[in-house]
């Protein structure tokens, strides 16, 4: 994609996600008039790395939680397994490059294995993989999969490159309906929902970015004191077991090139 | 090129070699940087070592001794020991409102506490019919707020993780 067709999808983005932060349904009509006196500084909105800042991070990163918990059953609500998982999940978090983020850990009712991050610090595993993390260190690797993801910011840079943001800067233009500018502006937000729900369920983000997840996890999993075989212990646990592949880490790169691709440290003890 | 099959090997072990040592590379004479609202310079290289000062956000520093996991770092004047955790090795990016003026890291989501829902999420749980959804993460937000950063630093303490390995 061009940068110029970049920098404008990413401001229309922006200029979405900031107007819904002050939706009002009851006040469309004001809403309108400000999104046009917003679109007049597109060019103030690009922000950051993936020219999302950190308002919108919070809106896009709620909307898509909201999307992995009503898709794979909601939450666990044990209280010992909420304590667990976010005692390891934020002793990672604090010395991760986005340490001052909103942390949340939460294991999803789900029996398939696998997990999702969203953005602003939402980190998700299933009840399936969190069977499978028997002891701190290999939890641990998992969870620092996923905090990888997210200081790499991966799907937001997925909104970003998105296409279906192209078009989205003619909207103010292209409306005389102030009503509809605003309906225009909720389809183009729900769309970017749905394309990083696509990715995080269905596509999966492509290998490198996965192998960059765990390479990056892998270390901070080290560098905060935990044994740095945790997340290779559990890949190899489920390579081993085998079973059926659309519920194992469906939306990963191959076990055995992820297995391959860290190094071979001893598994941790359990 | 042509490669025969160990050199294509020992090729790929040393790129993983690198790839997987890349982050923890902190060295005596390259720069790091801050990484939080406050970074503290302590005295001594140990967890509960009396402070010498403080530190903002995306500060460069230069390493002048690394010490296990522990860094000697300066800023002008200002110097003493961090937790290499503490510090990344490539400044963050800078944070921008809304406005697209510079935040400090004090007014990102970042030091936000737990917090609720933003309002655009809670309407696009209506749209998308998601409300169950929404009370499980209502229910997580007021479960991670009940554990303190207090609970988190006594874990790290009883576990001997972090700085205090």
């Amino acid at each position: 994609m061009k940068p110029r067709t970049l920098l404008i999808g990413v401001a229309a983005l922006g200029l979405a996600t900031s107007a819904l932060g002050q939706l009002d349904f009851g006040r469309l009509g004001d809403l309108a008039g400000k999104l046009k006196d917003n679109a007049k500084d597109l060019g103030k909105v690009v922000k950051g790395a993936t020219g999302i800042g950190p308002e919108e991070e919070k809106v896009i990163g709620d909307s898509v939680a909201l999307e992995i918990a009503g898709k794979y059953g909601g939450l666990v609500r044990t209280p010992a397994v909420m304590q667990r998982v976010n005692l390891v999940g934020r002793a990672l978090a604090r010395y991760s490059d986005r340490p001052e983020l909103n942390w949340r850990f939460a294991v999803l009712d789900s029996d398939s294995v696998n997990a999702f991050s969203a953005p602003d610090g939402y980190v998700f595993i299933t009840r399936g993989l969190y069977a499978l993390a028997g002891n701190d260190d290999a939890l641990a690797g998992i969870l620092g999969h996923e905090i990888a993801h997210i200081t790499g910011r991966h799907a937001l840079k997925i909104v970003a490159r998105g296409e279906f943001l192209t078009g989205a800067t003619n909207l103010v233009a292209a409306s005389n309906s102030k009503v509809g500018n605003i309906n225009a502006q909720l389809q183009q937000f729900d769309a970017g929902i749905d394309k990083i729900a696509t990715t995080l369920f269905e596509k999966g983000f492509d290998p490198s970015t996965e192998y960059e997840a765990d390479r990056n996890g892998h270390d901070l999993a080290k560098q905060t004191g935990y044994a740095p075989g945790g997340l290779r212990s559990v890949l190899a646990q489920l390579q081993q077991r085998g079973g059926d592949p659309k519920k194992t880490f469906s939306t990963h790169p191959p076990l055995n090139e992820r297995i391959k691709r860290l190094p071979d440290e001893p598994a941790p003890k359990t | 090129m042509k490669m025969n099959l160990s050199s294509a090997a020992r090729l790929a072990v040393l790129l993983g070699l690198l790839g997987t040592s890349a982050v923890l590379a902190f060295e005596a004479g390259h720069a790091a940087y801050t990484k939080r609202v406050e970074t503290n310079l302590l005295t001594e290289p140990r967890p509960l070592a009396p402070l010498a000062g403080k530190l903002g956000y995306r500060r460069k520093v230069t390493i002048n001794e690394v010490r296990g996991g522990w860094l000697r770092v300066s800023d002008g004047p200002a110097g003493g020991w961090v937790f290499a955790g503490n510090l990344a090795e490539k400044q963050p990016d800078e944070i921008k409102g809304a406005d697209g003026l510079p935040l400090s890291a004090s007014q990102t989501t970042a030091t936000a506490a737990a917090r609720p829902l933003t309002p655009a999420a809670n309407d696009y749980a209506v749209r998308r019919n998601l409300g169950e959804a929404r009370r499980d993460l209502d229910w997580l937000q007021a479960q991670c707020k009940a554990l303190t950063p207090e609970e988190v630093n006594a874990y790290l303490q009883a576990q001997k993780k972090g700085e205090f390995q």
